[in-house]
Order: structure tokens, then sequence, then C-alpha cells
């Protein structure tokens, strides 16, 4: 019983607050998959600019909450950028060509970061110290916050993809982009902003986990392989899916900590998606025949 | 002889490697130069490797690092050893990768598109991982202080010159293995799986099975290249398997035009050259390397060389 307050029960919380983050990153990732057939190599990079978007807003201001409402709009408004100007000729062409340019774009925002704040490691601290008994056992409240927020994010994205017209007609998008392009929709600009609100959802997760982890240059290509891994269990295009698998990976990753050292556990989790893409290729909830 | 010669390696190949044979008499050919010359054949060899898969069967590897990887610890764990000779190393290393490649391809080949990169990139992965943070092979320093490899007794392959040699060799048997595979049957196949790999499948060729092959061989060319590596730089680490640098490895590709195998040695060389001058004025040469690859995605989708096969542009469809 000790043990599982003690040890198994915090290591959970841990991999939920995670899996919530990631899922933020796994779905803005599978939902431009859906769209423009591009695996984006360059969200890692979004998501590491959020933080260090982050770091210059709370300079300026002395908040992180306005940290957290801003650095995703300017984040969001490079995404903007780089899809008009990058993705956007790419339309016609081979979702091959989207991979290899978003690996380039990767490069160039990775090294430009590095150019203007250096390579070192940097932090953020928390905004809310402290912690709060919880089940017989104390637990920090910067991560119940963080999984708090994840959570009605990740429920109010799925609102605003069941609700509002703006969120049907991304999932019209995915489904048919030609067919709703026929029925008058402006469908450039519905890539243009899901590429900027899936650029938003990298930053916010990237600030959000900023107090937790470490800021640095690479940390978006160490993220990104685990984001790429949770797309895949989930179903490739599928937005419930990744962000099941997020939670799966997120607590998988967490428990399995606890008898394995860290370098183990990410052969064990590569191990697994190969094992789930052997047995069941589409993941989760692919659809059948999806790229199969 | 001479005919069935010409006809394998080309006459405009023959005129490249015999100038490429008098290069280091050329004046001004110091050791940098030679060494340079050493990376920017190296790469290109290992750049029109890859371009097997990825020009002319249309499957883009996203772990060709590991290959190339895995020949550099071959070679490098027999050298430890005090085995010295070039052949056991290169024997040993396509021993290593061909069961490894054999292994990725086995999987990675029943998907295609974006699977087939990411399931070659987790593959890689796991390997990375496993040279990097195990200390069997000396984790993250990798295997240094190598001694040079011996060709034949009395003959180590110690200065860059012989080096030199050595590599050009290597992309000589390369190039002519190439062209014969391209021009063969099996290369027609190749590309009838890009152009239409279930069209392929329906005129009775067994699809993956010819995708594992190539596969394979694309691996071993790439894999020979790592195994003499080694003998050039002494050491073997595991950021030769970073994932980074099987991108690096798609931009050579790319710089120089996908299913031209011409071209990308023309690419792998050039971004060598590229790295090596642009880092040595300033230190963020990956943003210039970057902007290029993202240059010539938008405007030279074909490549330095590119100009006859490419990936087509095909008409608007939802992806999914």
């Amino acid at each position: 019983m000790d043990y599982v307050v003690g040890v198994l029960l915090p290591q959970l919380l841990h991999g939920l607050v995670f899996g919530a983050a990631l899922g933020l990153v796994a779905l803005g990732l599978t939902v431009i998959f859906g769209l423009l057939g591009v695996m984006n190599f360059a969200h890692g990079e979004l998501y590491m600019l959020g933080a260090y978007a982050g770091i210059v807003v709370i300079g300026v201001t002395q908040s992180f909450w306005v940290a957290l409402v801003v650095a995703p709009l300017l984040v969001g408004a490079v995404g903007a950028l780089t899809e008009v100007v990058t993705l956007r000729p790419l339309y016609r062409r081979e979702p091959l060509y989207g991979l290899i340019l978003t690996f380039g774009l990767a490069l160039v925002f990775r090294e430009g970061v590095r150019q203007v704040w250096g390579g070192d490691m940097r932090r953020i601290l928390p905004p809310v110290t402290g912690s709060t008994p919880l089940l017989g056992m104390t637990y920090p409240n910067y991560r119940l916050f963080l999984l708090a927020a994840s959570s009605v994010l990740l429920f109010g994205i799925w609102l605003f993809f069941t609700k509002t017209r703006a969120g049907i007609l991304v999932r019209a998008a995915v489904q048919d982009a030609e067919m709703l392009d026929g029925l008058g929709v402006n469908v450039p600009r519905v890539f243009t902003l899901t590429f900027a609100g899936s650029a938003a959802l990298a930053a916010l997760a990237g600030l959000l986990l900023a107090p937790i982890f470490t800021i640095y240059p690479q940390m978006g290509v160490e993220l990104i392989l685990l984001a790429f891994i949770v797309v895949i269990l989930g179903g490739m295009g599928s937005m419930g899916g990744s962000v099941v698998a997020a939670f799966v990976i997120g607590v998988t990753q967490s428990l399995l900590t606890l008898w394995m050292n860290p370098q183990r556990v990410a052969i064990a989790i590569f191990g697994i998606m190969i094992l789930v893409l052997i047995v069941r290729p589409r993941g989760f909830f692919g659809r059948e025949g999806v790229l199969e | 002889m001479r005919a069935s010669l010409n006809r394998v390696l080309g006459w405009r190949a023959s005129i490249v490697f015999a100038a490429l044979a008098l290069l280091p008499f050329m004046p001004g050919m110091t050791r940098y130069y030679l060494l340079l010359a050493f990376d920017a054949l190296l790469f290109g060899a290992v750049a029109m490797s890859l371009d097997l898969l990825m020009g002319y069967t249309g499957l883009v590897s996203f772990g060709h690092a590991a290959f190339f990887g895995l020949g550099a610890y071959a070679t490098a764990i027999l050298l430890e050893r005090g085995v010295l000779s070039l052949w056991l190393c290169l024997g040993f290393a396509l021993v290593v990768v061909g069961v490894y490649a054999t292994l990725v391809a086995y999987f990675a080949t029943t998907r295609r598109g974006i699977y087939f990169a990411l399931l070659t990139l987790v593959f890689a992965e796991v390997v990375f991982t496993f040279f990097r943070y195990t200390q069997t092979f000396g984790g993250s320093d990798g295997i240094q202080g190598l001694p040079a490899p011996v060709l034949w007794p009395g003959m180590p392959l110690d200065t860059p010159l012989r080096n030199y040699y050595l590599v050009v060799a290597y992309l000589g048997s390369a190039w002519m293995l190439c062209r014969v595979l391209v021009g063969s049957h099996f290369g027609k196949v190749l590309v009838a799986i890009r152009e239409n790999e279930d069209r392929a499948r329906f005129l009775g060729y067994n699809v993956q099975r010819y995708k594992m092959a190539v596969c394979v061989i694309s691996a071993l060319l790439t894999g020979l290249g790592g195994a003499i590596y080694p003998g050039r730089a002494a050491y073997a680490t595991p950021d030769l398997m970073l994932w980074t640098v099987s991108g690096e490895f798609i931009i050579m590709v790319m710089i120089g035009g996908l299913g031209t195998l011409v071209g990308p040695v023309i690419g792998g060389a050039f971004f060598i050259l590229l790295q090596e001058k642009v880092s040595s004025y300033v230190d963020w040469y990956f943003m210039v390397i970057g902007g290029v690859l993202v240059l010539i995605v938008l405007f030279m989708p074909r490549g330095l060389f590119g100009f006859r096969h490419a990936l087509r542009a095909r008409p608007w469809r939802a992806p999914a």
C-alpha cells in the first residue's frame, strides 16, 4: 500500500501530466498530417520556439500568465508565415517533398534559436509553487495545474472540432479538400489557419512543460520522435487516437522508469511501436487502408 | 573486355575517374584537401546508395545513418581488437549490416510512404540508443584512437593518399554496381514500383521481395562506406548514427537530384564542401544547409542534376 501511494501513484500522475502535454503536440501533428499529408519534422522546433518565446515574453512582462497567451500567438504567426511561404507551393506535389522541406525548416529554426539565445540550458520558474496533499501523498501544484490546463484544452479542442463551423470545416478538409474547394470554401486559408493553430498548440505545450523540463535548442528533436510514435500508434490522421496514444505513451514511459534506466525505456517504447505496427499497422484508431 | 567495361562504367564516368585518380598530383593538393576529397567522395557514394532507394524505388529511408554507423563500428571493433586486415573488416561490416538491414527491410517494406520513413527512423534510433547509452562499445565516446587497417601485409592505409585511392575504388565499384542494377530488369521493376506499386503487383511481381532486395543492397553499400570511414578518422562514434545524419544523406540526394545516381554523388560532394567552407567562416552553417534544402525543394525539386527523372507532380487530392 505504501508502495502504491508513495511510488506508483506519483509516477502515474507524472505520466498523465506528460501525456497531456504530449497530446497537445501530437494533436497538431496529426491534424497537419491529415490535411497536408506532411509529417511535420519542424513540429518539435515549434514546440521549442514556444518555450523561447515564453522566455522573451516573461522577460518583458515578468508574468508567466501573459506569456502563456502571447507566446503561442507569436509562434502561431510564425507557423502561418511558414505555411504560406514554404508549404503552400508544395500542395500539388508528392507529400515526401513536404517531409524533406520541414526537415530543412527544422534545421533553420534550431540553428536560428542557437544563434539568438545560445546553446545553454535555460529554466523558467514555475508560476505556482507548493504542493497539495492528494490521496495520501503530496503532489506539486504546478503539475496539477498543467494536467488541468492541458485536459481543459484538449476538451476545448474536441468541442471546437465537433461543435463549431470552423472545426467542422477543418475536418471536412481532412476528409476531402477538393470537394470542400468545390463547395466554395477557401481551402488554402483553412490550411494556413490550421497550421498556425497546430503551431500554437505545440508552442503552448513547450511553454507549459518548460518549468518542469529544461529549455535548450535541441529540446524539439528529443520530443518529436516521441510525438511521431504517438501519432503512428494512435493511427495517422486520427485526432482522438493521438490523444489516447499520448496518454498511453506518457504513462507507460513514466511507469517503466520505475524498473528500467531511461535508455532501456526508450528502446522499450520503440519496441512497442514496432510491435503495434506489425500487429495492427493502422494504429489504435486509424482508418483501414490509410497508408498501410 | 574493354568494350564491356566501357558499357558498365560509361565513357564520361571513365574520364571523371581518370581525373579523380590524377587529382592528388594537382598542385596545391595538401593533406587537408586530400582528406576533404575523401569525405566528399565517400558521402557522395553513400548518397548514391540511398538514391537507389529514394530516387528509383520511391522509398525515403530516414535510417541510413544506422547502416553507415554499423559499418563504421564493425571496422572499429575489429581494429580495436588487433584484426587489421581491411578485407576482414569489410567482410565483417557486410555481415553485420546485412543482418540488420534484412531485419529492417523485412518489416519496413511492408509499408510505404511515410510509414516506411518512420519505421526506418525508429529502427535506426534503437541502434543509436544502444550504442550511445550502453558502455559495451564505448558509450557516447565511441571507439577512439584506432590503428590504420592494412590492405595486404606491409601496406597499411595510413596516409591520406592511400585512403583517398581506397575511397575512389569504393566509389568506382559502387557506381558500376548501381549502374548495372539500374539498367537491368531489376532496376526497371524498381521504377515500376515507384510509379505504381499496385500495378507492378498486378503484373505479377513480388513487390515486397524487390523492395527488400533494394533496401538491403542500398544498406550494404552504405555500410561499406561506413566501414572505410574509421580508416580515415581513426574513430567510430554514435553521433554517426544520429537520425539527423540520415536527414543529411537525404539532403545530399535532394541537392544532387533524385533518381540520377550521378546527381547524388555531386550532391554529397557539394554538401561536404559547403559544410566545410561555410563552417570555416561562420558557426551557423546548419542554417545555411537547412535554407539550401528548403530552396531546393521549393525551386529546384529535381536537384542540381536531376533533369530527367523525378517524382512526378500529382493532381491535388486529399492525402488521407
